[in-house]
């Protein structure tokens, strides 16, 4: 088979910790070796071009593949943003400035915005690594000093690629190394035509990954349809009763662990933070330890009444008619 | 003046650092340099009004390489402030969490960070004279790593292709592994609660974490002979003297003792001093103090040349034992955010603020001290307050481990001996050691956990009663060195919140025209080694990336009055 084309990626840290980074080097199925050596023809001849934290070079050295990504002359490139957007125009009006990545060639500071500005023309697609850059995470909390937002509010929600793709949120704080993985290869393989666009829910996010809450996914959830709740950290009951935001955040790492199944929140007995969530770190995902609202446990008792109907009327029609299978 | 280099960003390191060097007219040495931190969040202006409680996972997220230290000192300043001691194993699991994030991350220093700027990637064409001589310098420990010279040492730090690099990404994993089984996840443990640890014990957890612990006690037989083997030879070669700078350190010590801890800042004194590894101040090389309540009161934190407004109120005149405070104590800090001019050097010029320790009880002047392993290896080495301590050394031993693929199965015995002075590769020998002694350390604390187990102490949690008001702080280690919170709360809630990393500390500016901070102070005088093409800068990101530089969560935010106020996070 001939040398599959090169698709390059450009990591671009804004306002962000590195968690996400961290994060993605927990992902074993694929990992990042997996990632950047391709053993699927299909999901070969990807490139890192530019990731701060791990690449050899410094300086204006390190930044020239960034800058030729600005100048459309590295195509097609995979753009991941990691941390929040601030606005700049805040620091400007005192002649300062919140977040800078290189200088031009007259050694003026070059922000991180105004480098998105430039990419955003010419980025296949654009991955947001964890909620920072999905919707302006922790930077963004109230009173959001510095103006933080997520891409998705600094593009626009209508923004699509040159290839036609929106943007991609993968939420979580940080987000799951798996997620970020499968997201990335899954980028990889819709941009060379292998897999349709993925399926987004209304923030963005795909739904393979996120269209069940916490609670849904939680080895716990059990528990707590049965009657069972916490009351002291230590227990091995449901978490609701101790601040567990499940029902109103959409993840499912109480289900897949968080390193190589290992770990999920409250899966080993600490509340969930709702981290994946717009609205995180501020109401109703934080105070961390008040209780999540108690409106969603009334709808579910009502679905839950469906479902005992349900499973009581299937053992009534076999006793009736037969079972077909 | 000689050349002047600007390198923006300084890769390999976590968040966003820049520095501007000059050199010599002949090109030998570097004479002059600026660190500055060019990125901003707020986190000490968001914390305000918050519950306490929130900022344990709030503040963890300053810093996603080295979230866990952060999340503890905040729990311990929120146990602190609450009034909310956890039971022994509360506190013994909190040790394995921090011992889980230390493993992952020294190895993460050296091979991912630090490793490449000795690569053969980077030396050949660099620092050809060393390649060349690599080739046939016999490495010493090839019996315990495999590596029969130096050059293949080298090579096999090469980013991606070596096999140091790719082994230590597999180890590493094994780190946050182990902080994800009690902690939930990884970056960002979730388990950390006031009054101890929200974990359901399992029979079998310690016997799965210490699984995990024994591939890091087979790596680390690999790791430290590699290490040393390394980087005797790059001092061979004339590199003692980069990145040098004054013996000034401070460690504030950390691994609690779950019997002696009880959150209650009087005895904090007493309780620090039963850490495995212990507080200590040293100035010029001599023990100053090893008590933490005087520790704590001599951190002043300033911006005179950071982009943050100076403030003119004493809120908190003592310390709740009576010790005065001054303003720049960060119990009184301010944190009013005022973006500046790009690169202003005879002015403010970075996110970072500038960080010194006030000898109070002693000389009453200021000091320009580092933060690391090196930092809190020699505190403790010096202490002699824990059996390793010689005085002058740290022994220690690795029990038997036997696991696949490592080479060293049997027991391992270790000496780190305090180094003449701080410098480049010193640094990186006590991240490296560092890795040994946390092996060790936290081998006896699996074992004292089993003992908690069977006298029947599972408890992991104290109920407690949230108090109104409070004061409260928490100091301890992080990766990079004494990582340290401090919270005011009234009427329930945050009103003012400090984080100070060791970054903060490490990557400051200067203070007036000549006081530079430690990175500054340890570029100038560096000799230059690169003699293969243009002057790249090579021995600066070196000598900053010897102290691990973590930029995020060191410049951090404040909060004056109304608005906001400013912080740095670099």
């Amino acid at each position: 088979m001939s040398e599959p084309e090169k698709i390059h990626v450009i990591w671009l840290p804004g306002q962000a910790c590195t968690g996400c980074t961290v994060s993605l080097l927990n992902a074993s199925h694929p990992n990042v070796l997996d990632l950047l050596t391709g053993f699927i023809p299909q999901a070969a001849g990807v490139t890192l071009d530019y990731h701060a934290t791990i690449m050899a070079p410094w300086g204006d050295e390190a930044l020239k593949s960034v800058d030729a990504a600005q100048r459309g002359e590295l195509e097609p490139f995979v753009l991941v943003l990691e941390g929040a957007i601030p606005d700049e125009s805040l620091a400007k009006a005192s002649g300062g400035y919140w977040c800078v990545i290189g200088e031009d060639e007259e050694g003026n500071p070059i922000t991180f915005s105004e480098r998105i500005d430039e990419l955003a023309k010419h980025a296949a697609a654009i991955v947001c690594a964890g909620t920072c850059a999905s919707f302006g995470g922790i930077p963004s909390g109230k009173p959001n000093p510095t103006g933080a937002m997520g891409a998705m509010e600094y593009l626009g929600k209508d923004w699509k690629s040159a290839l036609g793709i929106p943007i991609i949120n993968v939420p979580g704080c940080p987000s799951h190394g798996e997620h970020l993985a499968e997201v990335l290869a899954y980028a990889v393989l819709a941009v060379r035509g292998f897999l349709p666009l993925p399926d987004l829910d209304s923030d963005h996010r795909p739904m393979f990954l996120f269209e069940h809450t916490a609670h849904e996914n939680c080895p716990r959830a059990g528990l707590f349809a049965d009657g069972k709740n916490s009351h002291e950290f230590g227990e091995a009951y449901c978490m609701g009763t101790m601040g567990c935001k499940g029902p109103i955040s959409h993840c499912d790492v109480p289900k897949r662990g968080f390193v190589e199944g290992v770990g999920g929140c409250p899966t080993v007995g600490s509340p969930c933070i709702g981290c994946t969530e717009p609205e995180f770190p501020d109401p109703p995902t934080s105070p961390f330890l008040a209780k999540a609202p108690a409106s969603f446990f009334v709808a579910e008792k009502i679905r839950s009444f469906g479902g005992s109907a349900d499973a009581v009327w299937s053992r009534i029609k076999d006793a009736l008619t037969g079972r077909d299978i | 003046m000689g050349k002047e280099i600007t390198i923006e960003p300084v890769t390999r390191l976590e968040g966003h650092l820049g520095v501007q060097a000059e050199v010599s007219d002949d090109g030998k040495t570097y004479t002059d340099a600026h660190s500055f931190g060019t990125m901003f969040r707020g986190w000490e202006i968001i914390l305000k009004g918050r519950e306490p409680a929130d900022a344990i996972w709030i503040t963890q997220r300053t810093c996603g390489v080295c979230p866990t230290p952060h999340g503890i000192a905040s729990a311990m300043t929120v146990d602190m402030t609450y009034g909310a001691p956890p039971p022994p194993m509360g506190i013994a699991l909190r040790n394995l969490l921090m011992s889980a994030e230390q493993l992952y991350d020294s190895a993460l220093g050296c091979f991912i960070l630090e490793g490449p700027d000795y690569s053969q990637a980077i030396v050949e064409g660099s620092n050809p004279d060393w390649w060349e001589a690599a080739q046939t310098a016999d490495a010493s420990g090839a019996e315990y790593h495999g590596y029969a010279t130096i050059a293949d040492i080298m090579t096999a730090l090469n980013p991606i292709s070596g096999a140091l690099w790719v082994k230590s990404l597999g180890v590493e994993k094994v780190g946050r592994k182990m902080a994800a089984l009690l902690g939930a996840k990884h970056p960002h443990v979730n388990t950390l609660v006031p009054g101890g640890i929200a974990k359901t014990l399992s029979p079998t957890d310690l016997e799965q974490y210490a699984s995990m612990l024994s591939q890091h006690v087979a790596f680390s037989k690999e790791f430290i002979p590699v290490m040393d083997d390394l980087l005797d030879f790059v001092l061979s070669m004339g590199y003692e003297d980069a990145g040098a700078r004054e013996s000034n350190l401070v460690s504030y010590g950390t691994y609690e003792d779950p019997l002696a801890y009880n959150a209650n800042y009087a005895d904090m004194g007493e309780w620090a001093k039963k850490r495995k590894v212990s507080p200590g101040v040293i100035l010029d090389g001599k023990l100053v103090t090893q008590d933490l309540i005087e520790i704590n009161v001599g951190v002043q934190e300033m911006v005179e040349r950071s982009y943050f407004e100076d403030w003119d109120d004493l809120r908190v005149k003592e310390d709740p034992v009576g010790n005065p405070l001054t303003k720049y104590h960060p119990w009184n800090k301010h944190t009013k955010p005022a973006p500046g001019e790009y690169k202003k050097w005879d002015g403010k010029y970075s996110w970072g603020t500038s960080v010194r320790w006030l000898d109070w009880k002693g000389s009453g002047e200021l000091n320009t001290v580092e933060l690391g392993p090196l930092a809190r290896m020699w505190a403790t080495a010096i202490g002699k307050l824990v059996p390793e301590s010689t005085g002058t050394s740290l022994k220690f031993a690795l029990p038997t481990a036997t696991v696949v693929p490592y080479r060293n199965s049997a027991a391992m015995e270790f000496e780190w001996k305090i180094p003449e002075k701080p410098n480049t590769v010193e640094r990186i020998r006590a991240r490296a050691y560092w890795h040994a002694y946390t092996s060790y350390v936290t081998y006896l604390q699996v074992l004292q956990g089993l003992s908690l187990v069977k006298d029947g102490n599972v408890k992991v949690w104290n109920k407690y009663k949230k108090a109104k008001d409070g004061i409260g702080t928490g100091l301890h280690e992080a990766m990079r060195g004494g990582v340290a919170h401090w919270c005011l709360m009234k009427n329930g809630v945050i009103d003012n919140y400090q984080i100070m990393a060791p970054s903060t500390w490490n990557s400051g500016p200067k203070l007036g025209e000549s006081d530079l901070g430690p990175y500054e102070a340890a570029i100038v005088g560096t000799p230059v080694s690169e003699n293969g093409g243009e002057l790249s800068g090579l021995d600066v990101v070196r000598a900053i990336r010897s102290f691990d530089p973590c930029l995020a969560c060191s410049i951090q935010v404040y909060r004056g009055d109304e608005k906001i106020v400013h912080i740095a996070e670099i």
